[in-house]
C-alpha cells in the first residue's frame, strides 16, 4: 500500500519537475500530459509490440516525447502567456485525440500488456534527475535561464539564444514527462487515453504553483503535499479538488511565489557572501 | 442529411459563440483571462434543472442567465480582486482555473458525476418543424432564436447604452476611464456578470438539447470555447460570434464526411496554427476599435 | 606589431529605419574605427536610440547595411551580434531584478556558450569567470556591493551597473545609450572618469548623451543628428557650435552649449 503511494508520488513528483523545467525559461506549459502519454505509449510499444527491455524503452519513450517538443515547440514557442497556454492546452487534447483514433494501440479502450516497473524504478528516476537538476540549479545555465525568464530581450543582447533556450528546457520537460508516463504504463499495466489528459495536465501545474516556483523544492512539496496527505486523511481524498483549488486560492492569494518561495542563488553569490 | 447537419452545426456553434462571446468581453474589456468560466458554463445546467422544477421552463433562461451572472460576481470577487497589476495576470488566471475545480468538485459531489437528466419539459420543445419535407426539431430554431436575441441585446447595450460606454472605455483604458469618473469596479462588476450569464444561458440551452447536465462539459465543450475566442482575436466581439459559427460548422460538415473521430481535435488544431500564423487573430480588432468601426 | 591604417570596426551605410509613417533613420551613414569614441548627440526623437536598436538588431532595417569587424550584421539576430562582440545598455534601465550585482554580470559571460554542454552542471572556467566579473565591478566601483540584490541599487549604481554587465562580455564595441541620465555632477564626472578607464579594455565606443559635459570630455569625434539624419559630423567643438545643430536645440534649456 504504502509502496503504492510513494509510487504515485514519485511520478507526480516527475510530473511537477517536468513543468519546473520548461517553467525555468518563463514558459507555463500545460502539455504535460500530453508528453506523459506520448511516453507511455512509445515505451508500451516498444516492450509490448517489440519485445524490448524496460530501460531503453524507457529512455527512448523520454527522447520520442522530447523531439516532439521540438518540433512543435519550435514555432509556437515564440508565443507568450495565454496564447502558449492555450496552444499547449491544445496539444494535451490533439494528443488524445489521436491515440483514441489508432486502433494499433488499442484506441478509446485502452492499451495494455505493459509490465515491469515498480517503486525502485521511481525512486531511481527521481533521484537522477533531482541531482541533475541539482547541479544544474548551481551553475551557470540557470543564471542563463533566469535572465532569459526576466527579460529576453535583455538576455538575447549578452549574447544568449533564447529560442533554443526556450526550446531547450521544454524538450528536456517533455523528456522527463515521457519517463513517468512511460513508469506509469509499466506500472499500472493497463491506460487509457482519457487517463492522460486537460485536467492532469493542469493539476501538475498547480502542484508546482502550489509547492513554489523559483526553485526546484516546490515542485517536491506540491507533488507531495497533494498526493499523499490524501492519502492518510479522508476527508482530504473525498474532497481532493476542493481541497487543492481552496489551498491554490489561499496560496495565490498570500503567498503568490509558492510555499517554498526562495530562489537558489549561484554558487558564485554564495561563496561570495561566505568571504565577505 | 446535409442541411440537418449544418443546422446542428450552427446550433452547437451558436452555444460555443455564447461561451466564447463571455470569455472575449473579460479578455478584451479587463484583460483578464477567466478559467472559471468554463465551469459557470457547465452550472448552467444544474440551475437550468433547479429552476425546472421549481417554475416553468421557460423561466430556466432567466434563471440560469442570473446564477450565471451571480457566479461570475462571486469569481470576480475571489480570483481576480486581488490580482490587478499586469504582472499578476497569470496568477489571476490560475486562481480562476483553482476555483473552477472547486465549483466541479461541489457540483459532483451533490449531482454525481454522471449526467443529471432533466425533468419533463413541456411538449413543443420536444416537437419537429417540417421545413421542405425534412423535419427539423424545433429546438434548435428555438436555442437559435434565444442565441440571436442575446446578441442583439448585448451589441444594443455596448453601443447604445451609457453603461455601454463605460464599458467601452474601459477596455481602451482602465486608467483613463476611471481618471474620466467611470467607477471601473462597477464596470468590471457588470462585464463578469454578463460575460458569465452568458456562458450559464449557453449551458442552459445545451442541457435543453441534450435532455441532461452533465459535469464533465466545463473541460470539454467549455475549453473549447476559450480555443474559439483565441482564433476570432481576444477581445473581438465578432470573432468570437464568428468563430464559434464556423467552427460548429466544420465540426458538422466532419460528421457528414465521415471523419466524426477526429472531431474533438479540430478546434485544437485551427487554434495551433492561427496562433502560429496570426497569433492576433482572424478578425485582430479588439474590442474597443471594432467598435468604433461599427 | 606594425599599426597600419586604423580598422572600421563599425560601418553604416545608408541605413533606413520606418515604423508606418515615422521615418527614424534617414538614410544614415558613419564609421567608427577600432579606438574611437564616438559621441552621438541630437534633441528627443531624433533617432539616436532607435539607431542603436537598428545596429544591434532590436530593429530591423528598412534598407541599408550595417557592417560589424568586416561582418555583415544588418537584420542579424539580437544574440548573434552579441556574440560577434556588440555590447550595449539601455536608456530605461534594464537590469535583472531579482538577480545580485554579482549574477547580473555573470550572466554576461559568453564564455558558457563557447562549450554548452560542460557547462550545464560544471563550474569550468569558473574561477576566471568570476575574475573578469570583479574586474568588471570594480572599474565601476560597484565591487563592495557584488553580493546586494541589484534591485536595492541606487539609481547611480544602477545605471553603472548596466555598463558593468555590457562589459563583462568582453565586447569590442559598446554602445552606451544615456548612461547619465539623471546623474549629478559630481556623479558625470566619476562617469567620465570610469568611462575613460573603460576604453582601454574595448576597442571603440559609440556613447549617446545629451550631457554636452560628457561628450566634450570624451568623443574623438561627435555626430549630430534630427529627424533620422545626420546632420553634422566633425569634433565636438565643431559640431557644438555649428549653426544646424545649435538651431535643432533651440528653445531647450537642458541643452545650452557651454
Amino acid at each position: 500500500m504504502i509502496a503504492d503511494h510513494l509510487f504515485f508520488a514519485g511520478i507526480n513528483l516527475l510530473l511537477a519537475w517536468s513543468v519546473y523545467v520548461v517553467l525555468l525559461s518563463g514558459n507555463l506549459s500545460f502539455a504535460q500530459g500530453a508528453f506523459m502519454a506520448l511516453g507511455c505509449y512509445c515505451a508500451g510499444v516498444l516492450t509490448v509490440k517489440l519485445g524490448w527491455t524496460l530501460l531503453p524503452s524507457v529512455l527512448l519513450a523520454g527522447s520520442f516525447s522530447a523531439l516532439i517538443a521540438t518540433i512543435v515547440g519550435y514555432p509556437t514557442l515564440r508565443l507568450k502567456g495565454i496564447y502558449l497556454i492555450l496552444v499547449t492546452l491544445g496539444l494535451t487534447v490533439c494528443v488524445r485525440v489521436l491515440l483514441e483514433n489508432f486502433k494499433f494501440i488499442g484506441g478509446v479502450g485502452g492499451f495494455g500488456g505493459m509490465k515491469g516497473a515498480d517503486l525502485t524504478w521511481v525512486l531511481m528516476a527521481v533521484l537522477i534527475f533531482g541531482t541533475l537538476l541539482y547541479f544544474f540549479s548551481r551553475g551557470p545555465m540557470q543564471l542563463v535561464c533566469d535572465a532569459v525568464r526576466e527579460d529576453e530581450l535583455v538576455a538575447a543582447s549578452l549574447g544568449i539564444n533564447v529560442v533554443a533556450t526556450k526550446l531547450a528546457t521544454f524538450a528536456v520537460g517533455a523528456f522527463i514527462a515521457g519517463v513517468a508516463g512511460a513508469l506509469y504504463g509499466h506500472y499500472m499495466n493497463f491506460v487509457r487515453p482519457e487517463n492522460f489528459d486537460v485536467l492532469l495536465s493542469i493539476y501538475v501545474v498547480l502542484y508546482v504553483v502550489l509547492g513554489g516556483v523559483n526553485n526546484m523544492w516546490g515542485p517536491v512539496v506540491g507533488a507531495l503535499i497533494m498526493t499523499l496527505l490524501p492519502e492518510y486523511i479522508r476527508i482530504l481524498a473525498e474532497w481532493r479538488p476542493s481541497v487543492f483549488g481552496l489551498s491554490i486560492l489561499l496560496i495565490l492569494l498570500l503567498r503568490p511565489q509558492g510555499i517554498l518561495r526562495f530562489r537558489m542563488s549561484t554558487q558564485s553569490s554564495k561563496e561570495l557572501l561566505r568571504h565577505g | 442529411m446535409l442541411v440537418g447537419q449544418v443546422l446542428n452545426g450552427l446550433v452547437n456553434g451558436a452555444m460555443y459563440s455564447l461561451v466564447a462571446l463571455g470569455f472575449t468581453l473579460i479578455i478584451g474589456v479587463l484583460d483578464k483571462l477567466n478559467f472559471t468560466h468554463p465551469e459557470i458554463f457547465m452550472f448552467g445546467g444544474f440551475a437550468g434543472i433547479i429552476s425546472i422544477n421549481y417554475f416553468p421552463a421557460p423561466w430556466g433562461l432567466v434563471t440560469s442567465f442570473v446564477v450565471g451572472g451571480i457566479l461570475g460576481l462571486i469569481t470576480e470577487w475571489i480570483a481576480f480582486r486581488r490580482f490587478k497589476s499586469p504582472d499578476s495576470k497569470i496568477t489571476a488566471a490560475l486562481s480562476s482555473m483553482a476555483l473552477g475545480l472547486v465549483f466541479t468538485d461541489w457540483v459532483q459531489k451533490y449531482w454525481g458525476t454522471e449526467p443529471v437528466s432533466l425533468p419533463t419539459l413541456p411538449s413543443w420543445m420536444e416537437q419537429n418543424v417540417r421545413i421542405a419535407e425534412v423535419e427539423f426539431p424545433y429546438l434548435n430554431f428555438f436555442i437559435l432564436g434565444v442565441t440571436c436575441l442575446l446578441m442583439i441585446t448585448l451589441h444594443t447595450l455596448i453601443n447604445k447604452t451609457r453603461m455601454g460606454r463605460q464599458i467601452r472605455a474601459v477596455a481602451e483604458s482602465p486608467m483613463n476611464a476611471s481618471l474620466l469618473g467611470i467607477d471601473v469596479k462597477k464596470v468590471s462588476q457588470v462585464v463578469f456578470f454578463i460575460s458569465s450569464g452568458l456562458a450559464a444561458e449557453a449551458g442552459f440551452l445545451l442541457s435543453l438539447r441534450s435532455a441532461s447536465a452533465n459535469s464533465e462539459i466545463g473541460l470539454t465543450f467549455g475549453l473549447k470555447a476559450l480555443a474559439i475566442m483565441a482564433i476570432g482575436g481576444l477581445g473581438d466581439i465578432r470573432g468570437a460570434m464568428l468563430g464559434g459559427l464556423l467552427i460548429g460548422v466544420m465540426e458538422a460538415l466532419l460528421f457528414v464526411f465521415g471523419w466524426g473521430r477526429w472531431v474533438e481535435m479540430t478546434v485544437w488544431v485551427v487554434v495551433i496554427i492561427t496562433m502560429v500564423i496570426k497569433p492576433s487573430g482572424l478578425f485582430s480588432a479588439r474590442l474597443k476599435t471594432q467598435e468604433a468601426r461599427a | 606589431m606594425v599599426e597600419t591604417s586604423p580598422k572600421k570596426l563599425l560601418v553604416i551605410q545608408h541605413l533606413n529605419k520606418n515604423f508606418g509613417g515615422i521615418h527614424a533613420i534617414k538614410d544614415f551613414n558613419l564609421d567608427v574605427n577600432s579606438g574611437d569614441l564616438i559621441g552621438i548627440i541630437g534633441p528627443n526623437g531624433a533617432g539616436k536610440t532607435a539607431l542603436l536598436n537598428t545596429i544591434t538588431g532590436f530593429y530591423r532595417a528598412n534598407a541599408g547595411q550595417v557592417f560589424f569587424d568586416e561582418i555583415e550584421i544588418t537584420n542579424a539576430s539580437i544574440h548573434d551580434i552579441a556574440l560577434l562582440g556588440v555590447g550595449r545598455t539601455f536608456q530605461n534601465i534594464r537590469l535583472f531584478k531579482r538577480m545580485s550585482v554579482l549574477e547580473n554580470v555573470m550572466v554576461a559571460r559568453k564564455q558558457i556558450f563557447k562549450r554548452p554542454v560542460l557547462q550545464l552542471f560544471n563550474r569550468l572556467d569558473h574561477e576566471a569567470d568570476l575574475e573578469r566579473a570583479m574586474d568588471c565591478l570594480s572599474m565601476l566601483n560597484l565591487s563592495d556591493k557584488a553580493s546586494k540584490s541589484a534591485a536595492s541599487l541606487s539609481y547611480g549604481d544602477a545605471r553603472r551597473l548596466e555598463i558593468a554587465r555590457a562589459l563583462t562580455g568582453e565586447p569590442k564595441m559598446l554602445l552606451l545609450d544615456e548612461p547619465a541620465a539623471g546623474m549629478n555632477e559630481t556623479e558625470t564626472n566619476e562617469l567620465i572618469e570610469d568611462i575613460q578607464l573603460i576604453r582601454s579594455k574595448v576597442s571603440s565606443i559609440v556613447l549617446i548623451e545629451h550631457d554636452m559635459n560628457l561628450i566634450r570630455s570624451l568623443s574623438d569625434r561627435v555626430v549630430a543628428m534630427d529627424f533620422g539624419l545626420k546632420i553634422c559630423e566633425g569634433s565636438a567643438n565643431e559640431v557644438l557650435t555649428h549653426p544646424e545643430v545649435m538651431s535643432a536645440y533651440l528653445g531647450e534649456d537642458e541643452y545650452v552649449i557651454a
